[in-house]
C-alpha cells in the first residue's frame, strides 16, 4: 500500500497519466497520418480548387479571382465534352471487364489444383508491375507493324496482313485497348476482393443451399454475390476513383489519340495545365471529376449501408 | 543463455516504449543539427552546377556532353551534374522546378515552347546572346522564334539548336517508279505507285512531334498558317488551308495506310528501317539507326529538302534551348558553361553526328563537318542537302513568333487532328479547318487575356 502511494506521488506522473489515456495516445499516433493527408492531399487540393477559379498560368502567376469563367470555357469546348465521355467509357468499361475477370479468376483459384499457390502469386503480377513497364509491353503488342497479336492471328490463318486491325489507330479499337489494359491491371485486385469475400461466406449457408437444390449459378448469384456485395462495392469504389483520375495508360499508350478518341480528363488536365502552362484551365478540367466521384461514392456507400441493414 | 544463466526479460510497456522512442527521436533530431554546420561548410567549399536535359536521340551525344561538362567542371573547380530525362517528362519537370523554385541551374527545353512560357522565371540572357552573336554570327529566324521576346527585345534562353526534318526516301524504290519525292505532288503520285508494290509513304497522323512538324510544313507550303506574322490573329480559316487539308486527305488515301493513325515519334523510323516504308519526313536519326541495324538498307536511303508545295517549301523543326532559372544557385557558372559550350559547338555538332543544327550563323562553318563529308555514308556527301535546312525549317508559330498560345495548339495536336479528321473522312476538309480554327481561336483568346 505504502509503495503504491509512493509511486503515485512521483513527479511526472501527470504526463504519464495523459499518455495512459487511450484517447490522447490514439490522437498522438494518428496525428502523423492526419498531418500527412492535410499537407500532401488537403493543401494541394485546396490550391487546385483556387487555381480553377483564378487566372493563374505559368506565364503570368496571377491569383485574380475569375469565378466560374474557366469552367464555362472548358464546358463550351467540344474536345472537353468528348474527353468527359471518354472518361466515363474508360472508367466503367474497364471496371466491368475487371470485375468479370476478377469473379471468374477468384472462382478458379478457389478450387484446389496443383501449383495453385504459384498461380495465385503470378496472377498478382499485372497489379505489381510498374504501369510504365506494363504499358510499354502492351504498346508493342498493339504496334501497327510488329503487333504480336496480329502476328499470331495471321499465323493461325484467321486474318491476312491487309485485314489486320490497327489496334491503336482505330478510335473504337484504341478505346477498347486502353480499357483492356486497365482491366488487365485491375483484375488481380478484383480477384483478391472476391476471394476475401467468397471465403468469408459461411460454408453451412452454401451447403444448405446445395441441399435445397441450388445449382452453381443460383448459389453464386443469389447467395454468394449478395452476401459479398458490400466488400465488392468497396473494391469497386477504389477501382472507379483510381481509374477516373488516372492518366498513365492513356499517356503512355495513345497520347490521347487517335483524334482525341482516348483522351481522358486526367490526360487533358495534364496537357493543358502542365505541358501548356494554363494551370487555371487545367485545374478546372481536373476538378470536373470531383462532383462526379463524390456523388458516385456517396450512392455506392449508401447502397452498402442499406444492404448491411 | 545457452550456459543456463538466467536473464530477466522486461516486458515492453507502453511507457517504456514511449520513453525509448522519445530518446531515439530526440537523438535523430539533434545529431544532424550538431553535424550540419560542418556539412554545410564542406558543401559551400564545393561549387556545383546542375543541368537537366532530354535523353538525346543520338546516345553518343549524351556521352560526349557528360564528359565535356565534367572536364569543364574539373578545370573550374566546379562539380557538374547532368541529368538526362525522357523528352516527355520535360514539361512536368519544368513545372515542378518552377513551382518549387528549386531544381537545376540550367534547364533545357526540347520540342516546342519553354523559353516563352517560363520567361518570368528565367534569367535574362540578352547580354550572353549578344556577345555570342558578335563571335559566331547572327541568330537565325528559328533561333529568334525559339527564345527571343519581341515585346521587350530580350532573350529568355540560350537558343542551342533545332532539329530539322528532311525528306528521307528509299532511292532504290523510287528509281523503280522513275520518280523523286521532291514535291508533295510527287510524294503522293510516286507514293501511290509504291504503295501498290507494298512500300507506302509513312507520314504519321498520330499524336506526337513528327506529325505536328510535318503537317505544319504542308500548311506553310500551301501558303497557309495558324497565325499571322505578328502573332495577334488566327488565320487558319483560309482557302489555302482547305487545299492543304485536301492534299493530305489524298496523300493518306492514295499513298499511305491506316498504320500512320497510331504512330508515335519512333514509328516512322521503324517503318523505313524495317524495309516497308518508302518515304518519311524525319530527322536523320532514322538513317543512323538503319546504318547500325541494316547497312545495306541505309545505303539506299537518301535525303532531300522537305517537299515543295504550290506556295513554298517549308517544314516544322523542333527547338532546343537552355534557360537559367532565376532561383538557380549558381547562375554565373551556368552562364560561363554556356559560353564555353558555344566555343566548342563544332565538337558538339560532330558528337551529334549532324543531328543538332546550328542557330548562330557561323558557329559551324560551311561546308559543315559530318554533313558535307560523312565517311560512314555512301556516298559521303549524302547528308549535304541538310546543311541548308535553316532556309526551309521553322518552328511552330511561323510566320509569327512562337508563344504560349502556339505552343498549346502544338501540345494539343490540333493541326494533326484537323488533318486526320479530314483524311479519315470524319469531317470534310472545310469543316476540319473550321473546327481547328475554333479550337485555335479559343486558345488565342485565353492567352491574349493573360
Amino acid at each position: 500500500m505504502v509503495a503504491i502511494a509512493d509511486k503515485a506521488a512521483k513527479p511526472g506522473s501527470r504526463l504519464q497519466f495523459i499518455l495512459d489515456s487511450p484517447a490522447v495516445l490514439g490522437t498522438i499516433f494518428v496525428s502523423p497520418a492526419v498531418l500527412y493527408v492535410l499537407v500532401l492531399v488537403g493543401a494541394p487540393f485546396l490550391l487546385a480548387m483556387y487555381y480553377s477559379v483564378s487566372a493563374y498560368t505559368i506565364y503570368s502567376q496571377s491569383y485574380r479571382f475569375v469565378g466560374l469563367r474557366n469552367f464555362i470555357d472548358v464546358v463550351q469546348d467540344p474536345v472537353f465534352r468528348q474527353t468527359l465521355l471518354n472518361t466515363f467509357i474508360f472508367t466503367f468499361g474497364s471496371q466491368i471487364v475487371g470485375l468479370i475477370l476478377g469473379k471468374f479468376g477468384a472462382l478458379l483459384l478457389l478450387r484446389p489444383f496443383p501449383g495453385r499457390k504459384v498461380v495465385r502469386a503470378l496472377i498478382m503480377l499485372p497489379w505489381a508491375v510498374p504501369v510504365a513497364l506494363a504499358t510499354v509491353a502492351w504498346e508493342w503488342m498493339f504496334d501497327s507493324l510488329y503487333s504480336v497479336i496480329n502476328w499470331t492471328l495471321i499465323a493461325l490463318g484467321i486474318i491476312t496482313r491487309s485485314d489486320a486491325p490497327n489496334w491503336l489507330g482505330n478510335p473504337h479499337l484504341a478505346m477498347l485497348c486502353v480499357i483492356m489494359v486497365n482491366a488487365w491491371r485491375f483484375f488481380p485486385f478484383a480477384i483478391v476482393i472476391f476471394l476475401a469475400g467468397i471465403t468469408s461466406v459461411p460454408q453451412d449457408v452454401i451447403d444448405a443451399a446445395t441441399v435445397d437444390g441450388a445449382g452453381f449459378w443460383r448459389r453464386n448469384y443469389q447467395i454468394i454475390v449478395p452476401m459479398i456485395a458490400p466488400i465488392v462495392v468497396v473494391g469497386l469504389i477504389f477501382g472507379i476513383v483510381f481509374t477516373f483520375t488516372d492518366l498513365s495508360i492513356v499517356y503512355l499508350l495513345t497520347n490521347g489519340g487517335p483524334v482525341g478518341a482516348t483522351s481522358v480528363l486526367g490526360f487533358e488536365g495534364f496537357q493543358v495545365g502542365i505541358v501548356s502552362g494554363d494551370v487555371a484551365h487545367g485545374a478546372a478540367i481536373s476538378l470536373f471529376m470531383l462532383p462526379v466521384l463524390f456523388v458516385l461514392v456517396l450512392v455506392m456507400l449508401r447502397s452498402i449501408r442499406r444492404q448491411e441493414i | 543463455m545457452a550456459a543456463g544463466g538466467s536473464r530477466i526479460i522486461h516486458p515492453v510497456t507502453r511507457r517504456r516504449f514511449l520513453t525509448g522512442a522519445g530518446i531515439g527521436l530526440t537523438a535523430a533530431g539533434v545529431v544532424p543539427g550538431l553535424s550540419n554546420p560542418f556539412v554545410a561548410r564542406a558543401l559551400a567549399q564545393t561549387k556545383t552546377l546542375t543541368i537537366v536535359q532530354w535523353s538525346h536521340f543520338v546516345p553518343a551525344f549524351d556521352k560526349w556532353f557528360d564528359q565535356f561538362a565534367e572536364e569543364w567542371g574539373k578545370k573550374n573547380g566546379i562539380s557538374v551534374t547532368v541529368d538526362h530525362i525522357p523528352e516527355q517528362n520535360i514539361a512536368a519537370r519544368a513545372a515542378a522546378e518552377a513551382s518549387a523554385k528549386a531544381g537545376h541551374d540550367l534547364f533545357m527545353w526540347n520540342g516546342a515552347g519553354g523559353a516563352h512560357l517560363y520567361r518570368k522565371f528565367l534569367v535574362d540572357m540578352t547580354s550572353l546572346v549578344d556577345e555570342l552573336e558578335k563571335k559566331y554570327g547572327q541568330v537565325s529566324t528559328i533561333g529568334r522564334q525559339i527564345a527571343y521576346n519581341n515585346d521587350d527585345k530580350t532573350w529568355s534562353a540560350f537558343p542551342d539548336y533545332y532539329i530539322n526534318n528532311p525528306g528521307i526516301y528509299r532511292k532504290d524504290l523510287w528509281d523503280e517508279v522513275g520518280m523523286t519525292p521532291d514535291t508533295w505532288d510527287n510524294v503522293r503520285i510516286g507514293g501511290a505507285k509504291l504503295k501498290a508494290k507494298g512500300h507506302p509513304v509513312g507520314c504519321s497522323l498520330g499524336h506526337s512531334n513528327d506529325p505536328s512538324l510535318c503537317w505544319r510544313g504542308v500548311l506553310w507550303s500551301w501558303g497557309a498558317a495558324v497565325q499571322d506574322k505578328e502573332g495577334k490573329r488566327v488565320v487558319l480559316d483560309s482557302k489555302e488551308s482547305v487545299e492543304a487539308v485536301k492534299f493530305v486527305t489524298a496523300l493518306y488515301k492514295e499513298a499511305m495506310t491506316s498504320d500512320v493513325l497510331s504512330w508515335d515519334d519512333s514509328s516512322n523510323n521503324k517503318y523505313i528501317d524495317s524495309g516497308v516504308g518508302s518515304y518519311i519526313v524525319n530527322p536523320l536519326s532514322a538513317y543512323r539507326t538503319a546504318q547500325q541495324i541494316n547497312p545495306k538498307l541505309a545505303d539506299n536511303m537518301f535525303f532531300l529538302k522537305c517537299p515543295k508545295g504550290p506556295a513554298g517549301q517549308m517544314v516544322g523543326a523542333a527547338s532546343n534551348c537552355y534557360g537559367i532559372w532565376k532561383f538557380a544557385k549558381n547562375k554565373d557558372a551556368a552562364t560561363d558553361f554556356l559560353r564555353y559550350y558555344a566555343a566548342n559547338w563544332v565538337d558538339a555538332f560532330k558528337a551529334s553526328t549532324g543531328y543538332n543544327m546550328p542557330i548562330f550563323k557561323n558557329i559551324v562553318p560551311k561546308p559543315m563537318p559530318v554533313l558535307d563529308n560523312d565517311p560512314t555514308s555512301h556516298p559521303p556527301d549524302k547528308l549535304k542537302i541538310t546543311e541548308t535546312s535553316d532556309e526551309w525549317c521553322a518552328v511552330a508559330g511561323y510566320p509569327g513568333p512562337a508563344w504560349p498560345a502556339t505552343d498549346e495548339i502544338y501540345n494539343n495536336f490540333i493541326i494533326n487532328d484537323m488533318m486526320t479528321k479530314a483524311a479519315t473522312g470524319t469531317m470534310s476538309a472545310e469543316d476540319a479547318v473550321k473546327w481547328a480554327t475554333r479550337e485555335c481561336e479559343g486558345i488565342f483568346k485565353k492567352w491574349q487575356q493573360v
